[in-house]
């Protein structure tokens, strides 16, 4: 096949189609067997669903790794007032690249893991909020979505069952706040993207004040198999704690980056050394970051016993995240892109916390001097006062992600801090 | 990458120079898929995502008339609220207008029965709204962490080079606005370049000139 780089220690269960043009419409996806989760869905009613999606043990692949099945279960049994799906493709989290690969190869698989959701949640609409730069995936899963309306799989009486879902696709206008669940909810109202106080929680009031569930794209990805094959058949893959697959998205400096799925546990110096080809152009191995910008960085000691599951990486002192592994090599200058990142924080800082407002700016200001070589010493104490303010006292967790960089680069990597400190900026960092 | 002016500049929108790769662009991109997207937004459930960008904006474009008016009635009956309708309407507006100025904000509140104070503190959030007019070609190159690694601010120099233009500006024939964007989720395939709607991946310094002059004279 010809998605770019394939593995053989992949296991392809969501990303099967990647590389593959024909599955993306609905007669391609019907002869791949799509649809037949919906199908077996309604066949074991909304209740069995929900017992499944949990003895699957699948974990809300977003970030936060929260039970899936769980979630589901906090929405009120009883329709009383609407219920809303929410699938949260506002995917902007630095590193990760999944979630339009899977809306653009497969968007069919997407539709259906939100009408079973949807429908096992006693939801009658679902909204794919996607992050407005995704011009091109909004195109694909607008056509399939149609589609799915053209072969009754989606609107009134779904496939005869009288089960009545409508599925909406909703681009955004760019912010990385609204990939935040309660910042998601605000901007599908027309509001600014800031994110809400909790609680009340989304499954009690969320979006237009109503019970709202929001999942992440490849959660509601592996939905479909999980409900066509059994939770017991998801458990084959994994760890106990970790079940299933997952896709790694490597980027940074190796041989061959992408989107492989793989096995929870996998190791993580297999996933760069064999998977990946190996670190770009034979170099040595620095540092990576193994769930997107928002996680602490880890040094190659603590990558070498690494496996790459949500216990594992906790084990190796940061996060799996969204699994968004980003692969630094030994001339990397780590200041500078934990400044990058930081920056990144202050720009997307949706202002209405103070910690976080002012300190990832300030952040930034004190990163900058460091870079340029006119930091002194105390400038590292005065990040680390600054991260231990940031973290746990605001709103939502940006500011603590803003943090995690800076703490666990200090930590781990102050010589180079102290290099350019000492040296100027044209110490040799590496 | 041999010299980059006799180089048809060749991208299908991911791994495209770098992978093992048998996929022609529309493949990748899904295009014939897609097909030409009707301007009254097709069903309901689409109407709220952009048909496309039109080549030629006019800033002076009516609010809403024609099939246009059809998609915004569209947009409209999907949400149970008229404010939820806002942004997609915006949206909607800055696709024929180009930008979103004070005035068009003022307009989609009268549409939606909102504010103007209500339109403007949205419009002001998000980054995507031009709230001056930009280039026909609107160039974001990302220069967050992974592009950061694989020469991010390298092609960002290289655009503004090519451009002859500082950060944000138009350049002198109205063709390029060159900006910097945070993460575009293409962090596998770097250097990630938004112009336009469209996404450019693995694009290094030197593709930058070829880039440009396919644009100059094929569009997007």
């Amino acid at each position: 096949m010809a998605y770019p780089y394939v593995h053989e220690r992949e296991v392809r269960v969501i990303s099967r189609n990647f590389g593959d043009p024909a599955a993306r419409t609905l007669d391609g996806y019907r002869e791949r067997d799509g649809y037949r989760g919906l199908e077996r869905a309604l066949e074991i009613g909304p209740a069995a669903v929900i017992d499944e999606v949990k003895a699957s043990g699948l974990r809300g692949r977003g970030g936060a790794g929260f039970p899936t099945g769980l979630k589901w279960s906090f929405m009120p049994k009883a329709a009383v007032k609407p219920h809303y799906l929410l699938c949260n493709a506002d995917e902007s989290e630095p590193g990760t690249f999944k979630d339009r690969e899977l809306i653009r190869w497969d968007p069919h698989q997407l539709i259906e893991g939100c009408l079973i959701a949807a429908y096992a949640m006693g939801s009658r609409h679902a909204y794919i909020y996607l992050r407005g730069e995704f011009f091109e995936a909004s195109q694909v899963i607008a056509r399939a979505v149609e589609e799915a309306y053209e072969g009754g799989f989606a609107g009134e009486d779904i496939l005869g069952s009288g089960t009545h879902i409508d599925v909406t696709v909703h681009v955004g206008a760019g912010a990385y706040i609204c990939g935040e669940e309660t910042g998601l909810m605000n901007s599908l109202e027309g509001r600014r993207g800031e994110p809400r106080v909790k609680p009340p929680f989304p499954a009690a009031v969320g979006v237009y004040s109503m019970p709202t569930t929001i999942n992440n794209v490849e959660t509601l990805a592996a939905v479909p198999h999980i409900v066509r094959y059994g939770g017991e058949w998801y458990r084959q893959w994994g760890t106990d704690k970790s079940p299933g697959t997952k896709l790694f998205c490597v980027s940074g400096h190796v041989e061959k980056p992408g989107n492989y799925e793989l096995p929870l546990g996998f190791p993580m110096m297999e996933l760069i050394e064999d998977v990946c080809g190996g670190v770009a152009e034979g170099r040595a191995l620095k540092s990576v970051i193994p769930g997107g910008s928002s996680v602490p960085l880890m040094d190659v000691e603590d990558c070498r016993e690494c496996t790459l599951c949500y216990e594992g990486v906790e084990a190796a002192g940061s996060m799996l995240g969204c699994a968004s592994v980003i692969v630094m090599d030994d001339r990397t200058n780590i200041v500078r892109e934990v400044r990058r990142m930081v920056q990144f924080y202050a720009h997307e800082s949706c202002g209405q916390c103070t910690p976080c407002r002012e300190g990832t700016s300030w952040m930034t200001q004190v990163l900058r001097r460091i870079e340029a070589g006119r930091g002194a010493e105390s400038d590292l104490d005065t990040l680390l006062d600054m991260s231990a303010q940031m973290t746990g006292t605001t709103i939502c967790v940006l500011s603590d992600s803003a943090a995690a960089p800076v703490v666990s680069s200090i930590e781990k990597f102050r010589d180079e801090y102290l290099a350019l400190i000492h040296g100027g900026a044209t110490a040799e960092v590496a | 990458m041999s010299a980059p002016t006799h180089v048809p500049f060749r991208n299908p929108g991911w791994a495209g120079n770098t992978g093992e790769f048998d996929l022609t662009e529309a493949d990748v991109r899904g295009t014939d898929f897609v097909g030409e997207r009707p301007l009254d937004g097709g069903h309901e459930s689409a109407a709220p995502s952009y048909p496309y960008m039109l080549p030629d904006k006019d800033p002076e474009a009516v609010l809403f008339e024609g099939p246009y008016r059809e998609r915004f009635e569209k947009i409209r009956s999907r949400y149970p609220t008229a404010r939820g309708a806002l942004i997609p309407a915006l949206n909607l507006a800055q696709e024929l207008r180009g930008h979103i100025s004070p005035e068009t904000m003022d307009e989609v509140a009268a549409l939606l029965g909102l504010a103007s104070a209500e339109v403007r503190g949205t419009v002001t959030f998000y980054t995507m709204y031009n709230k001056r007019p930009v280039g026909r070609f609107l160039i974001q190159v990302c220069t967050n962490i992974s592009c950061s690694l694989c020469k991010g601010e390298e092609v960002l120099d290289a655009f503004l080079r090519h451009t002859d233009t500082e950060l944000g500006e138009t350049s002198e024939d109205g063709d390029f606005t060159v900006i910097e964007v945070e993460c575009l989720a293409a962090c596998g395939f770097p250097v990630a370049v938004q112009i336009n709607s469209r996404y450019y991946e693995n694009v290094l310094p030197d593709d930058v000139s070829a880039l440009l002059q396919r644009l100059r004279e094929h569009g997007e």
